[in-house]
């Protein structure tokens, strides 16, 4: 099914998931999370948001590599029947094209206020989408291994980062830790848990995979990266900024890094180079979120891929300017979000039920 | 068939050599020297300037509603790159900076109303200091007077804000001309190890916490006169209404500063008791430690105060060596000079004011968060009646190069 030159490794896989995950949420997540936590101890939903999140995964990839060499789109059919399973699969493609505009549009957003004020929204899209495109041509193989360019310079830059704004961060604004007991974090996890989006890529990617039985074992790596880069992004920027100054800033990632300056250093301001870095984790997060419904709508409708990934571009860029304002464009994202935690947490997890369950008739 | 192959190889790489050409560059570039980059800005009670005055009346300018005047100082980069070329720092008989001021009601509108009066915009990627004149923040809250600065994408969250008990356009004037007034407090405030009077900058993000928090907070006071500036005390910032309050002298800050334990470097001015001469102290640490008791329904807090350092300056006129009893009795002098100042902020800040600046409300948080709970949303006047007790504890460790008086 799969061909040889299509298949990656275990580690490749590993990688896209993480940079599936880290996408616009980084810029949110102190905001969104503490808004609903309202005390210091976000960082503890941040903690159970990711297991939540690695246990979802896990439930995937051991679903996924039941079917060596098959996607989600292929084997739903082979579980549900034809017509039930295509429903779903196509359920599936919609969210993945979905998301891949959200995040066209977060991407948009966010360089024209603090970048390229004055470049018109469709020249920023359309760059972004060719440039997409040219590399999703290609294949997952080129997908694995820019992406595994991409990661170790995020990694590297955003600590460097994070390190700096150390300087400003109180350990008052961290305290009390379980002020008002744990019934705030529990509320904080609702908006942790969605910031893990993007494991689900493994119900694709495993049938990619030289060796799919290691799909656990990619998945639990791919989930434990984003999540220590959560958690010093959130203890970071509520040490520096607080409770009280993070609930009302829009992106307050963003004003942590404009709230210092280096002088002396070849850099003085660091907001430029965290965007930089940050453009390219959205380009990736939208690259595999895009190649996977491409990849859906054409093993659903047995077409060539590249076909569906030129047909889905118009759609994805009319579905990335629909939202009339950023309050929109949030709204939106936080739809998508939830009907995630249905797509994603449920149906893989009764889809596994039933084949264990007519394994077990069977044998 | 190759040549066909080779014959469109040529036209492409013929083709995208030419679309180089359609490369533009940046979309839209702003040029630096296009640009009045201001650093510093002061806010005053509408008070308009001799140049304000003499526009209004030959101008057909739009009465605006007077409500406020802003001043921004521009660094003349004009004239600090024709210094450059030729090699020397720069023409000295020019000031390295131009303040401008605007009357209005809304902020932006006055920012945009550079663009009728200089060439050259102003844009607020370096603004470093504001300075806020005090009657002004007495008619309007702060949240009201700085919400164009958070809210700005252009304004980075790192500019510190001052207060000014007289006007405010003052403190960015200077007598010579080669300061720039906005970078002379902001290298002020690197003085901190050096003396107990700075109190640490409030930048933006801190007020931005505070705001939303509704707590109470102490600003840099700064006073101006000819072109010099002089930071003396503090300015109270009242949590509920987030106007200012009222002014701490010298005095009085330097007991918040002692209750708060932030000081990095200063002295204490003692006495020996028995000869009466003054003897100073430097400081080379200096900690404390709020703690909350709570007691039923009664709060109460204990500050313990630790300091360490040396005997700097002695007017003693005899030569005998330091002994022991002789830096005991500096060392109680020592601690009862600050207990004084600390008894007197105390009295001001819960008496006089009801405010807590010292953040003796985040301990109760952090030690006992559900009790703050149910004492937040009264902090400040509860906190007037908190009976707090402290203990101030002076070590020195050694006399400088002298051993003997």
């Amino acid at each position: 099914m799969i061909n040889e030159k299509d298949q990656i490794t275990t580690i490749q896989v590993a990688v896209i998931v993480v940079n599936a995950m880290l996408g616009s949420g980084i810029l949110t997540l102190p905001r969104s999370s503490a808004t609903l936590v309202q005390t210091p101890d976000v960082w503890i939903s941040v903690l159970l948001g990711g297991l939540l999140a690695m246990i979802a995964g896990v439930v995937m990839a051991v679903l996924a590599k039941r079917y060596p060499g098959q996607t989600v789109f292929q084997f739903n059919g082979r579980i549900l029947g034809k017509w039930i399973g295509a429903l779903v699969s196509l359920m599936f493609v919609v969210y993945f094209f979905m998301t891949a505009a959200y995040q066209v549009r977060i991407v948009t957003e966010v360089t024209s206020l603090f970048l390229l004020e004055g470049t018109p929204n469709w020249a920023i899209i359309m760059v972004f989408m060719w440039v997409s495109l040219y590399l999703m041509t290609g294949g997952i193989n080129p997908i694995a291994r820019l992406f595994e360019m991409i990661l170790p310079v995020t990694i590297l830059i955003y600590l460097l980062v994070m390190l700096m704004a150390l300087n400003i961060v109180e350990v008052n604004n961290l305290r009390p830790v379980l002020g008002d007991g744990i019934a705030p974090v529990w509320k904080g996890i609702k908006s942790t848990a969605l910031s893990f989006l993007g494991v689900e890529t493994i119900l694709i990617l495993t049938a990619f995979m030289k060796r799919s039985e290691q799909a656990v074992k990619a998945v639990v790596y791919g989930v434990a990266v984003p999540m220590a880069l959560y958690l010093i992004t959130v203890v970071v920027v509520i040490g520096a900024l607080s409770v009280d100054g993070v609930v009302t800033r829009t992106w307050p990632t963003l004003d942590l890094i404009r709230s210092f300056e280096y002088t002396g250093l070849i850099f003085e301001r660091f907001e430029s180079l965290f965007l930089v870095i940050w453009i390219m984790q959205i380009y990736s997060t939208y690259t595999i979120s895009f190649y996977a419904a491409a990849l859906g709508l054409a093993q659903l409708f047995n077409r060539p891929v590249a076909q569906c990934l030129y047909g889905l571009l118009p759609i994805v860029f009319i579905i990335s300017v629909t939202p009339k304002d950023l309050t929109a464009c949030f709204a939106f994202g936080d739809l998508l979000g939830q009907s995630s935690a249905f797509i994603f947490g449920l149906i893989p997890f009764f889809l596994l039920l039933i084949t264990r369950v007519r394994k077990g008739k069977s044998g | 068939m190759k040549y066909e192959k080779n014959g469109f190889r040529r036209l492409l790489i013929v083709l995208s050599i030419v679309s180089l050409l359609l490369l533009t560059g940046c979309w839209s570039k702003d040029e630096i020297e296009d640009l009045s980059l201001y650093v510093g800005l002061a806010l005053d009670e509408e008070h308009k300037t001799k140049l304000e005055h003499k526009l209004d009346k030959f101008s057909i300018r739009k009465e605006k509603e007077n409500i406020l005047t802003l001043t921004v100082q521009v660094v003349d980069k004009q004239n600090e790159d024709k210094g450059q070329s030729q090699g020397s720092m720069r023409d000295p008989s020019k000031k390295a900076y131009l303040n401008i001021s605007q009357t209005g009601n809304s902020i932006f509108e006055m920012m945009r109303d550079y663009a009728t009066q200089l060439e050259r915009p102003v844009v607020g990627h370096h603004l470093k200091v504001i300075v806020i004149n005090e009657q002004l923040a007495r008619r309007y809250s702060l949240p009201q007077l700085l919400d164009f600065f958070l809210r700005d994408n252009d304004i980075r969250q790192n500019c510190a804000v001052f207060m000014s008990n007289g006007l405010a356009r003052n403190t960015m004037e200077a007598k010579g001309n080669t300061i720039v007034p906005a970078f002379r407090l902001l290298g002020m405030m690197d003085n901190r190890y050096r003396t107990l009077k700075i109190i640490p900058p409030v930048r933006l993000y801190h007020l931005e916490a505070k705001m939303h928090a509704r707590a109470s907070y102490l600003l840099q006071n700064v006073t101006a006169a000819e072109g010099e500036v002089h930071m003396s005390g503090a300015a109270v910032i009242d949590g509920k209404t987030q106007k200012f309050k009222g002014t701490l002298n010298e005095a009085e800050l330097l007991g918040i500063t002692w209750l708060r334990g932030d000081g990095k470097g200063g002295l204490i001015k003692c006495t020996d008791p028995e000869t009466n001469l003054p003897v100073t102290y430097e400081l080379k640490s200096m900690k404390s430690k709020i703690r909350s008791k709570v007691a039923g329904n009664q709060i109460s807090f204990d500050v313990q105060i630790e300091t360490e350092g040396r005997i700097i300056e002695d007017w003693s006129m005899n030569s005998s060596p330091i002994d022991e009893a002789f830096i005991e009795r500096v060392e109680q002098s020592g601690s009862e000079m600050v207990s004084k100042l600390i008894k007197q902020a105390l009295a001001k800040i819960q008496k006089n004011y009801k405010t807590d600046v010292v953040g003796f409300g985040t301990r109760l948080h952090i030690e006992h968060p559900r009790l703050w709970k149910q004492m937040k949303e009264n902090w400040d006047e509860r906190f007037a009646d908190i009976p707090i007790t402290y203990s101030v504890k002076l070590n020195i460790t050694e006399t400088g190069t002298e051993k003997s008086h």
